[in-house]
């Protein structure tokens, strides 16, 4: 086992990031991936162990313009509870609603949700949803510099990401859905609490005059890493949404959803549930 | 002498049936229990196994000198230093291995200063493997060509059961319909929430103390001397607290041995203590089997004959799984009346993980099977199920081919009551009506029933238990029993006994069960048994007490013993209750007169049962039960999720005794029964377990616990105590048939290999809507 040098607490981004361009630090936010992981000796610690929940200026959930901004720290009870979140984007609040158990909740943060990129990662579909992007920072010339990474870019593999070792997950940032918007979360999983998504669709657009535009959908646990399906996208776009376009958005789902078997479920399961999931999302969003 | 008589009438008021709290609840509750797994003795080192984590291996060479030379590290045991240590059923398994069977074959293993260090140790040792083929499945393994796993079993075959009983030929030439299928019970484990446990230290003398979770301290030092090469005499067994046993706990497991073995190569105390991992890896399994059954009847709904072909997988070693048939054979020869019987078993070694006991041991795979052929036979003749069930059920005093008596019996009783308070046949032909109409969500309704032995079960020459009693100057009441607490609630079963029949407060009651230098002889908590044969024990000691007493009193009160009784701390006249003298008074003033006397009492209780013979016929047990359990479900057509919505149960049990502690044990009976029929599963893949956390192994939790109806029947047990029977299993035995049965109910499918999970539950529906069925 890798024994830790130090362990740090910087108060703000420009600490911890300088420290990071150091090299050899594990940011540590709520832990409930890093714990266990470290544990079952899937990955290991690096010298510097850097507890990153006290940075000032990364929690919090706050409109900015015509955008929403969610600070990297905010834990998905937070997401579950906030009135901003309920009025503007309940998909995520419904995300989060079917998260884990109120332990992990209270603890797990939004951004290690992110950084996690597990292909099951409920934070990261409804945010696909939003087409949000990741803001990310790092130490450069003696100084912050931020970048933004649309989420839809931002995975690369199973725990890989376009992110350096030594950038920072600082915050989310999406448009302010309109307000013809409408988005829907399914998970799998018959038990109510503690259930690793089998597979998850998110599906999101707006609604006028019966015609579904701008449509997002998102899928999880269906290939490496968390994906839009732009198949089933282009399926509903500009259409109006009916029996018909369903049946076709249906269809173009195994164009989408490249499953494999695992101890959760059987690749055949998945695309199964691929389907029922967005019938079952596509009516709902009929039905308001 | 003469009385001041001060107090009011004391009314005679009964504990029997009351409900009255664990007295171990606050503590527990509380966190102030110290587990096993808390325990921590002067100078203990920390033991630490290397598992082989493959299945099928020679092992080529090893090296521990790195171990060895790591500081802290105090010994470096392997298979060399466990030669020739058999132990177990068939004394097939020794402590630590040469020659790997299966995953969790322990090769190593490390006695040191910390866990961090034990396990750094573990990483230092190498071994170099040749790995073998190997044999995953008993059908496999029973095939010629199949690697032969030992020498000396030919064909893998382990053990073999047999049971016959009339003419089969003709029964089935009489048999209007059979029904004949093949279910395949699968792979689960107990998941107690302590985790293995075990630290062992010898004095200088050799003698062993053991600090262990087991739930049969007396053979348990029988069966644990054999891998130490000591003698059982010379073996102290100490049983504190434990996180749950279920059966785990009702054999020797290899990790006891090694923290005895490595106590005595370091000479101080050594505490072996599993991981999450470990346990899923490590622990026993409930059996897995493949039952071929075929049950007939007639055209007028008569059974005609059940015969079971089953076919267990044996895994690496010996432990009480391969052993089940004992119990199968009971099920499929008297669950309901079968007049012609043919039952066989054989059991084949594979590479697998191997099973031990399971609470309902062996009944919960057989009645898979019977429970929803009775289902499929109803169908068969399209007669309503409960119908069916009320036809063969059997009545008091019938006796069943294997000869079980069955004494009490009230199982039409269970069968209405259940019935009636779930409104069953009606709710069943309407949901049958709706299965093939549209519709995504699908309601369900399946009974299931099962017989169990509920006066324990002598499979061993005895059956019996010793108790001890003393009443001290103060009145308080100390039982000295050989009675396992292991969480099931003879701790409180004692008290309301002690309580009722000597009429002291129920805290004044203290248990000592946790020593086997002072405990007296009992089999162990198995087979539903403990408040049984406990409570019977414990009422004959606590009424030899209370003779002795009531004839000091009446020696001193000048009042015939038969007129008095004990009764809220008194020496009361029985008729009106009128208390002459306080307990505690009596109590020294018999301690302290001329020829002094103390209230000490022993007694050995031993059912009135029959051992369990080679022929398999005899009345192996002082009485049977049975339960019904009706499910009622709802069915997601497309994801296959199920929700259970109800669970109603009408159980015999003799009769209550301690109400809160029945409700419990049916209760937690129930979670185990859905965690088995739903979600649990350990995924092997050539031998090794793919799922070994609660992540990926689906218990059922608190909030998917659905309503629960209990109904407890009183037959009123001529042997148990106060008419009590044994109740513990047969909850968890009827739950997964009744689920199965509710979904053909619901949706027309049914699945013959458990658990019913989404996946299975969808494929099966989908399957059937492609081919148009
Ligand atoms: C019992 C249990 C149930 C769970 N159930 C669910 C579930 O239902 N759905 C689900 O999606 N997940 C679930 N998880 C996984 C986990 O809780 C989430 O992924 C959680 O959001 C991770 O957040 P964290 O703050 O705990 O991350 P951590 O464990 O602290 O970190 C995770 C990773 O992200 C990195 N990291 C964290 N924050 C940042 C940052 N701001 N910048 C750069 N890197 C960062 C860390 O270095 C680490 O590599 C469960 C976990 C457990 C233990």
């Amino acid at each position: 086992m890798q024994d830790i040098k130090t362990y740090m607490t910087p108060c703000s981004v420009g600490e911890a990031v300088k420290a990071m361009a150091a090299g050899g630090v594990t940011a540590f936010c709520g832990g409930t991936d890093l714990s266990p992981q470290v544990e079952s000796g899937a990955r290991q610690y690096t010298a510097t162990l850097m507890n990153i929940r006290r940075i000032e200026g990364m929690g919090g959930i706050a409109e900015q313009g015509d955008s929403i901004r969610i600070g990297a720290l905010t834990t998905v009870t937070e997401i579950r509870r906030d009135p901003l979140i309920a009025k503007v984007a309940p998909i995520l609040a419904e995300a989060a609603e079917h998260f884990a158990s109120d332990q992990i909740r209270n603890a797990a943060s939004v951004g290690g949700n992110i950084c996690n990129a597990s292909p099951a990662g409920d934070m990261i579909n409804p945010l696909l949803v939003l087409d949000a992007e990741v803001e990310l920072a790092r130490w450069q010339d003696g100084a912050v510099a931020t970048r933004r990474v649309a989420m839809a870019d931002f995975f690369l593999a199973p725990r890989k990401t376009v992110k350096r070792d030594d950038e920072l997950l600082t915050a989310i940032v999406f448009k302010r859905p309109a307000a013809d918007f409408v988005g829907y979360f399914r998970k799998s999983g018959p038990r109510p609490a503690l259930e690793i998504s089998t597979v998850s669709v998110g599906i999101g657009g707006r609604m006028s005059n019966g015609v579904f535009r701008d449509v997002r959908v998102a899928m999880g646990s269906v290939a490496p890493t968390p994906l839009r399906a732009r198949n089933v996208e282009a399926a509903l776009e500009g259409k109006p949404l009916n029996a018909d376009t369903i049946r076709a958005a249906v269809a173009a789902t195994s164009a989408d959803a490249k499953p494999i078997d695992d101890v959760r479920a059987s690749a055949w399961y998945r695309e199964h549930l691929v389907k029922v999931f967005t019938e079952e999302v596509l009516n709902h969003v009929l039905g308001n | 002498m003469e009385q001041k008589v001060t107090a009011a009438s004391i009314e005679k008021k009964s504990l029997i049936g009351q409900r009255v709290k664990k007295p171990d609840a606050p503590d527990k509750a509380t966190g102030k229990t110290r587990y096993i797994n808390d325990m921590v003795l002067p100078q203990m080192l920390i033991g630490k196994v290397l598992f082989a984590g493959r299945p099928h291996a020679k092992i080529v060479s090893m090296d521990i000198s790195a171990a060895e030379r790591l500081p802290g590290v105090y010994a470096v045991l392997t298979g060399k230093d466990a030669a020739g240590l058999k132990f177990g059923f068939v004394r097939d398994n020794v402590p630590l291995k040469e020659k790997v069977l299966c995953e969790h074959d322990e090769v190593a293993a490390v006695a040191a200063e910390t866990e961090e260090i034990a396990l750094n140790a573990l990483s230092l040792i190498k071994v170099e493997y040749e790995d073998l083929p190997g044999v995953f499945s008993p059908e496999v393994g029973r095939e010629a060509s199949a690697p032969q796993l030992r020498d000396n079993f030919p064909d893998n075959k382990s053990l073999r059961f047999e049971f016959k009983h009339g003419d089969l030929a003709a029964a089935e030439a009489a048999s209007d319909f059979i029904a004949d299928d093949v279910f395949r019970p699968h792979h689960v484990t107990h998941c107690c929430m302590g985790t293995s446990c075990a630290i062992a230290d010898f004095d200088n003398n050799g003698k062993l103390t053991i600090w262990t979770q087991t739930q049969y301290p007396y053979n348990y030092k029988m069966d644990l001397a054999p891998a130490l090469g000591i003698t059982p005499g010379d073996i102290r067994v100490m049983q504190p607290p434990v996180g749950g046993a279920f059966g785990s706990k009702l054999d020797v497991y290899p990790y006891e041995p090694i923290a005895a073995l490595l106590a005595r190569k370091t000479g101080r105390p050594v505490k072996v203590i599993y991981s999450r991992e470990d346990e899923f890896r490590a622990s026993p399994t409930r059996q897995a089997a493949i039952i071929h059954m075929r049950t007939g009847c007639k055209r007028d709904g008569t059974l005609t004959f059940r015969t079971a072909d089953v076919l267990l997988d044996n895994g690496a070693y010996t432990s009480w799984g391969p052993t089940i048939p004992v119990i199968m054979m009971r099920t499929t020869s008297g669950h309901y009346r079968v007049p012609v019987v043919d039952f066989k078993a054989q059991a084949i070694y594979t590479n697998n993980p191997y099973a031990g006991s399971f609470r309902g041991y062996g009944n919960v795979q057989t009645t898979y099977a019977t429970a929803q052929q009775m289902d499929i036979l109803a169908d068969k003749l399209d007669m309503d199920p409960l119908a069916f069930h009320l036809k063969n059920a059997q009545k008091s005093g019938e006796i069943t081919p294997q000869k079980s008596f069955l004494r009490e019996c009230v199982l039409a009783e269970c069968l209405e009551t259940a019935a009636q308070a779930t409104d069953y046949s009606r709710k069943r032909a309407a949901y049958a009506a709706e299965r093939d109409k549209p519709g995504r969500y699908k309601k369900g309704i399946g009974l299931a029933s099962s017989i169990h032995n509920a006066g324990g079960a002598k499979i061993h020459k005895s059956d019996g238990i010793g108790t001890i009693l003393k009443v001290d100057d103060y009145a308080r009441v100390t039982v000295i029993t050989g009675a396992s607490e292991i969480g099931q609630g003879i701790d409180a079963v004692i008290n309301l006994i002690v309580s009722e029949e000597l009429g002291v407060p129920l805290e004044h009651v203290t248990i000592v069960n946790n020593d086997s230098d002072i405990a007296p002889w009992d089999v162990g908590v198995h087979a539903s048994r403990t408040t049984f044969i406990a409570g019977n024990g414990t009422r004959q000691a606590a009424r030899k007490a209370k003779a002795q007493i009531l004839k000091a009193a009446e020696k001193m009160l000048g009042e015939p013993a038969d007129t008095l009784e004990l009764r809220g701390g008194s020496v009361v006249r029985d008729r009106c209750g009128t208390p002459l003298i306080k307990l505690d008074r009596l109590l020294r003033q018999m301690h302290f007169q001329a020829v002094p006397e103390l209230v000490m009492v022993t007694d050995y209780y031993e059912p009135n049962s029959e051992p369990e013979g080679a022929d398999h016929i005899s009345d192996h047990s002082a009485a049977y039960s049975h339960a019904v359990h009706i499910a009622e479900i709802t069915v997601d057509t497309l994801t296959g999720e199920i929700k259970v919505d109800k669970i109603t149960s009408a159980q015999d049990v003799g009769r209550v005794i301690n109400r809160m502690g029945l409700e419990a044990q049916t209760e937690g009976g129930i979670a185990i029964g859905l965690g088995y029929a739903l979600s649990e599963n350990m995924q092997l893949e050539q031998g090794i377990l793919r799922n070994p956390s609660f992540r990926d192994y689906k218990l059922v939790t608190a909030p998917e616990m659905p309503e629960l109806e209990m109904h407890f029947i009183e037959s009123n047990c001529a042997e148990g105590p106060y008419g009590a029977k044994g109740v513990s299993e047969l909850p968890t035995i009827v739950i997964a048939p009744a689920i199965a049965n509710a979904l053909f109910n619901a949706t027309g499918v049914r699945i013959f290999n458990p658990p019913l999970s989404p996946e299975k539950v969808a494929r099966a529906i989908y399957e059937k809507q492609q081919s148009g069925k």
